[in-house]
């Protein structure tokens, strides 16, 4: 890998510094490379926490069994289940029915390794349910919101695991559109997300309970692979989830994300000053709109219409032709660019203007 | 016109379907809270602050070694959808008190896992005995429940003919209903808030 990506980045740099020098009065700032790929670790960060929660029933149920000394009373497929769940821990600790304590729960809430952390939903949630401050609680989203203060939306595009399976649900939506089956692609007003949040909570303070819990995705998924596996039998949130599903695939694509969830409401409303931002390299643009297209929430890269919904999630610098798209430290979005300057509109404006100043200074 | 009168009718006749449906499953609810007995995990709060602080994320039944937290669907009511219990007869509480450090929230209190502690902090229901039922008040020596108690002598104590005598320093744990080889058993767990709604009306 080393040696395959050592001369590619050496053959790239004289090719910018050639493409500098000819056109000196726009200073053509080249991305690195590497964000391109930020897109493939994104899916590698989805799949991972994913298969943790598959992972962490399992080895909940591996737990009982050690604790009830019961191996030779199971039957073979638990054995097989005991068996693997040794292997994958037996290198970090010798004591599985206490060490293994320490990594639990899910992206809802949940403990890695010791460090207790918990969705700010579940804290805000739980704040207007009970109406009361409980701070070892409300200590446990600290993290998560320092993250989304500093990165944004990031949760929603990195870690959350109904992410990952409404992206697949989107690509089999455009898998199906392809086939010849006809699939619309209603837009409603990405501001309903906020009127969800807000009705929830105050419900939740009227109701007493938290209610968040079973129409927040994340939540919702954690939980019902938890029943799925360790207690054997799904509950009425798949039921929830599937309808979310066959509504991102046959009414709006990636609706439940963009119009419904209150956890990215909260998120957005958080990440509304962050510090890192997504932006438009206006002059290797060429308004191609391949990011319009790509982007998960329905905001427009291209028009430099990020604001604070958009997640971070590298799909537009990862499907632009021009590397037009970079991170970048600031806290506010750039006001819009206007056409991209390799576009075919701005080379025509570019041209007239051109003319029209030579023919000021003759 | 004609469309506007059924509108009208089917409107009417929503609303009263609604309002029936609802008044019906709120009678329901009444008869199978007073009939169904569960345990909320040990040293959870009083019910009602209880829902409101549990934010269902199943971590109490994760770290629980016995595997005896279950979770509610809608049928004990929306309130307590997806929070803990756990139903004695089936599986009881071994009083390891991992769920109390594993609750994020404090729903389920931290509790030390001593004696003094246990007995004072957790507060899960109190075990009665059932004279007609129990085979130690029958005349036949049994005291599986004393056996099966994790407080013996403390929560349960025996006497002639081993027969048991609960005292008030039982936590409600369950698993001496859950020993019992009486069908139906002879001792049985009421839960902590059963009684205090009992007290209440």
């Amino acid at each position: 890998m080393a040696q395959t990506s050592k001369p590619k980045s050496s053959r790239q740099t004289p090719k910018s510094t050639k493409q500098t020098k000819p056109d000196s009065k726009a200073t053509h700032w080249r991305p690195s490379l590497m964000l391109r790929h930020l897109n493939k670790l994104r899916w590698l960060s989805l799949s991972v926490v994913f298969l943790m929660l598959i992972l962490l029933p399992l080895l909940s149920i591996y737990q009982n069994y050690v604790a009830a000394h019961a191996y030779n009373h199971l039957a073979s497929s638990e054995k097989l289940l005991y068996d693997t769940m040794e292997a994958l821990t037996s290198p970090f600790t010798s004591d599985p029915e206490h060490d293994l304590d320490i990594i639990k729960g899910t992206t809802w809430s949940g403990q890695l390794f010791g460090l207790k952390l918990s969705d700010p939903l579940a804290v805000v949630n739980q704040i207007a349910a009970g109406l009361e401050f409980y701070w070892p609680f409300m200590l446990t989203a600290l993290i998560p919101v320092l993250l989304t203060l500093l990165l944004g939306r990031f949760f929603c595009g990195w870690i959350c695991p109904a992410t990952l399976i409404y992206e697949l649900n989107s690509n089999l939506g455009i898998w199906l559109e392809k086939l010849g089956l006809r699939i619309s692609h209603r837009r409603f007003d990405k501001r309903f997300k906020y009127g969800v949040l807000a009705v929830g909570l105050i419900l939740s303070t009227v109701s007493g309970t938290v209610l968040m819990a079973s129409i927040y995705p994340p939540a919702v998924i954690g939980r019902e692979l938890y029943f799925s596996i360790a207690l054997g039998g799904f509950g009425g949130g798949t039921v929830f989830f599937v309808i979310t599903l066959l509504f991102d695939l046959l009414v709006a694509k990636r609706g439940f994300c963009r119009y419904v969830c209150p956890g990215g409401a909260l998120y957005s409303l958080l990440g509304r000053y962050r510090l890192l931002r997504i932006q438009r390299v206006v002059e290797n643009c060429n308004d191609c709109g391949k990011c319009n297209a790509v982007c998960e929430f329905d905001l427009t890269p291209m028009r430099d219409n990020f604001g604070q919904e958009c997640n971070n999630c590298s799909a537009c610098i990862a499907a632009c032709p021009k590397e037009a798209m970079t991170f970048v430290i600031t806290i506010q979005d750039q006001p819009e660019q206007g056409v991209g300057h390799h576009s075919r509109h701005y080379r025509k404006a570019h041209h007239k203007t051109n003319t029209l100043d030579t023919d000021d200074q003759s | 016109m004609k469309r506007r009168v059924f509108v009208k009718q089917l409107s009417l006749l929503l609303t009263a379907g609604a309002l029936l449906k609802s008044s019906l499953a709120k009678a329901a609810y009444k008869v199978q809270q007073l009939r169904q007995r569960y345990l909320r995990p040990p040293g959870a709060l009083e019910e009602a602050e209880f829902i409101s602080r549990c934010i269902r994320c199943n971590q109490c039944a994760e770290i629980c070694p016995n595997n005896c937290i279950k979770f509610f669907g809608s049928e004990n009511g929306i309130d307590s959808l997806g929070t803990p219990y756990i139903t004695p007869r089936e599986k009881a509480c071994i009083l390891c008190m991992k769920c109390g450090n594993a609750c994020p929230t404090g729903a389920i209190q931290p509790v030390e896992r001593k004696l003094e502690p246990i007995i004072s902090q957790v507060n899960m229901g109190i075990a009665r005995v059932n004279e007609q039922l129990c085979l130690s008040f029958q005349g036949k020596t049994c005291g599986v429940c004393y056996r099966a108690c994790p407080l013996p002598d403390v929560a349960i104590k025996i006497g002639r003919l081993e027969q048991p005598h609960v005292t008030d320093a039982c936590v409600g744990c369950g698993l001496c209903e859950r020993s019992c080889i009486q069908i139906p058993q002879a001792i049985r767990i009421i839960p902590t808030h059963t009684l205090s709604t009992g007290s209440d009306s």
